[in-house]
């Protein structure tokens, strides 16, 4: 597998406060890779370095070959790293086809063809019937499928998922699972964030990456991660020492 | 009749009506008439930077007087015609407003407000002190201002800033646009070139103000800095593309016409007290309907006939940030 994104010793700080700290790993096409780590771990902080939001303090971030430091939010995107907010924040005021047509505009010619696009995706992520409901009057769950819609319209190579999971009940992580899955019959690379769900981690992750404290304390297959002492100290602490 | 044909016919009606008006050869109908289709201009221009994107300006009066002093500068010292003058206004307008926009919107909300405001009050400051600008005292245009000249003038003008808005309200740029107003980073994110739409945006919104401005100099044929500069014209517009609806294509429509008649018949009732009443109006009506008039009709009319979400607004700010 070629590399499709590279993190080169990437770090951030924040004042004083080193949010990312000397970071590297690779993600080949078409992997799903998940970032875990406690709360302020720096998993946000690196994917708004990733997508351009704000300059690594040091290191490169490279995608398909070519530096992303310095470019445009937009040209990012453009690119191929589509991206959901931990947050989710739609356009509130437009209706969900709208806010699916904003991102299909990234590659369609004009209006009419990006909101063809975006009913296309929608039908995709089964909210097709919502699409021209404002996205105010949407529930947390919808609002999550449109922020997906929104990103896959830009035709990414490459999905940034920060906290996709986090407010989601039992059966729509499932759901939310095997969309994550289908994403690979794509050809579509997917980083994904989370906090807690081990069991979900587990079972769809290629690759794991552990932060804490903003450094890469483990990297490994879900196997290697389970069994990895420094996880388990950061997750349930060290052992007592008797 | 459908509502698409309706609205056309409605639209052919007042067009015609706004075309016959200069035969009426009523001198005072023809100003009641010019004033609205200047305000209700100044509010289309005012709407595209403010309404679709999200950028609230103070400042589109420095283009407005910008206008007006290239006509009246054009006219006495280079013996052009105003026309000609105020097309010439329009592309410097264009052109200045690439640097302007550029710098400015690197302002977000109120300081961009601010910002503008701060613009156009420098700019009155300056023209005050320049001496080749007339300074305080003012440019009288040559003889020869004609008042159905420039009402036409200004209606093709508003007609120009409609077509463009309703262009806008249909097409990809104008989906830019709303993204950015609604939030600039996921926009971008999105591949929204969030800089280049707002900068097109706030050209735009200069050339309609030119325009218009150039035509108002010919149309008082007296320009002094306090009067071009109006911060009252400028707050007025700001007043009626609100209560019109904005970022809406009728919004500055409705508020601009019904607004400008207002304004203009209580100034010849209470030419005193006008601002005031005018003011506390404004006040009133934003408190009654406070996303504008066009807005809480559509609604209104759609509520009639849609019948209600089954899901109903939950839960934005309620997720677990686990």
């Amino acid at each position: 597998m070629s590399a499709l994104l590279e993190i080169d010793h990437v770090s951030r700080s924040f004042g004083g406060l080193r949010a990312v700290n000397d970071v590297s790993f690779t993600v080949g096409e078409g992997e799903i890779v998940s970032i875990i780590g406690p709360n302020g771990a720096g998993k946000t902080t690196l994917f708004n370095v990733i997508s351009g939001l704000f300059p690594p303090s040091s290191g490169d971030v490279r995608f398909c070959g070519k530096s992303l430091v310095g470019m445009p939010t937009h040209r990012i995107a453009q690119s191929g790293i589509g991206r959901t907010y931990q947050v989710v924040r739609p356009f509130i005021r437009l209706s969900v086809i709208d806010n699916v047509a904003v991102g299909a505009l990234a590659h369609a010619p004009n209006y009419r063809t990006a909101r063809k696009v975006a009913a296309e995706i929608l039908d995709m992520v089964e909210i097709g019937h919502l699409a021209e409901t404002p996205a105010s009057s949407l529930t947390l769950t919808q609002r999550k499928r449109v922020e997906i819609a929104r990103a896959l319209a830009t035709r990414p190579k490459l999905l940034l998922l920060d906290e996709v999971m986090a407010g989601l009940n039992p059966t729509e992580v499932d759901r939310m699972c095997g969309f994550i899955l289908g994403l690979r019959e794509h050809g579509i690379a997917a980083v994904g964030s989370i906090e807690h769900l081990m069991r979900f981690v587990m079972k769809i992750s290629d690759r794991i990456i552990v932060l804490d404290f903003g450094r890469k304390i483990a990297e490994g297959t879900p196997k290697e991660i389970a069994s990895h002492p420094d996880v388990i100290a950061a997750y349930f602490g060290s052992p007592l020492e008797t | 009749m459908t509502q698409r044909t309706l609205g056309i016919t409605i639209l052919a009606l007042l067009f015609l009506g706004a075309v016959a008006i200069p035969f009426t050869g009523n001198g005072y109908i023809l100003s009641l008439f010019y004033t609205s289709a200047l305000f209700t201009g100044l509010a289309y221009g005012w709407n595209i930077i403010s309404g679709y994107a999200g950028y609230l300006s103070f400042g589109q009066i420095t283009f407005f007087g910008i206008g007006a002093y290239i006509v009246a500068i054009g006219t006495t010292r280079f013996h052009a015609p105003w026309y000609l003058c105020a097309l010439v206004a329009g592309v410097f307008c264009a052109a200045l407003a690439v640097p302007m926009g550029w710098l400015m919107l690197r302002l977000k909300g109120p300081f961009f407000a601010l910002g503008m405001l701060g613009l156009a009050q420098s700019l009155r400051i300056s023209t005050d002190l320049i001496p080749w600008t007339g300074g305080a005292d003012g440019i009288y245009l040559p003889p020869g201002s004609n008042g159905v000249q420039v009402y036409y003038w200004t209606l093709a003008v508003l007609i120009l800033a409609i077509v463009l808005t309703a262009t806008i309200d249909r097409n990809a740029f104008g989906l830019r646009l709303r993204a950015l107003r609604e939030d600039e980073r996921a926009a971008g994110t999105l591949g929204v070139d969030t800089t280049t739409t707002k900068v097109k945006a706030f050209i735009l919104s200069a050339i309609i103000p030119a325009l218009l401005g150039g035509g108002y100099a010919w149309y008082l044929t007296y320009v002094e800095p306090s009067s071009i500069y109006s911060t009252e014209i400028e707050l007025q517009t700001v007043a009626m593309a609100i209560l019109g609806g904005m970022g809406t294509l009728w919004g500055p429509f409705v508020g601009g016409i019904l607004m400008s008649q207002i304004s203009q018949a209580l100034s010849t009732k209470f030419p005193q007290t006008h601002l005031m009443i005018f003011g506390a109006l404004v006040v009133a009506l934003l408190l009654a309907l406070p996303r504008g008039i066009v807005p809480t009709v559509v609604d209104k009319l759609q509520g009639k006939r849609k019948p209600p979400e089954p899901e109903p607004a939950p839960l934005a700010q309620t997720e677990v940030v686990t």
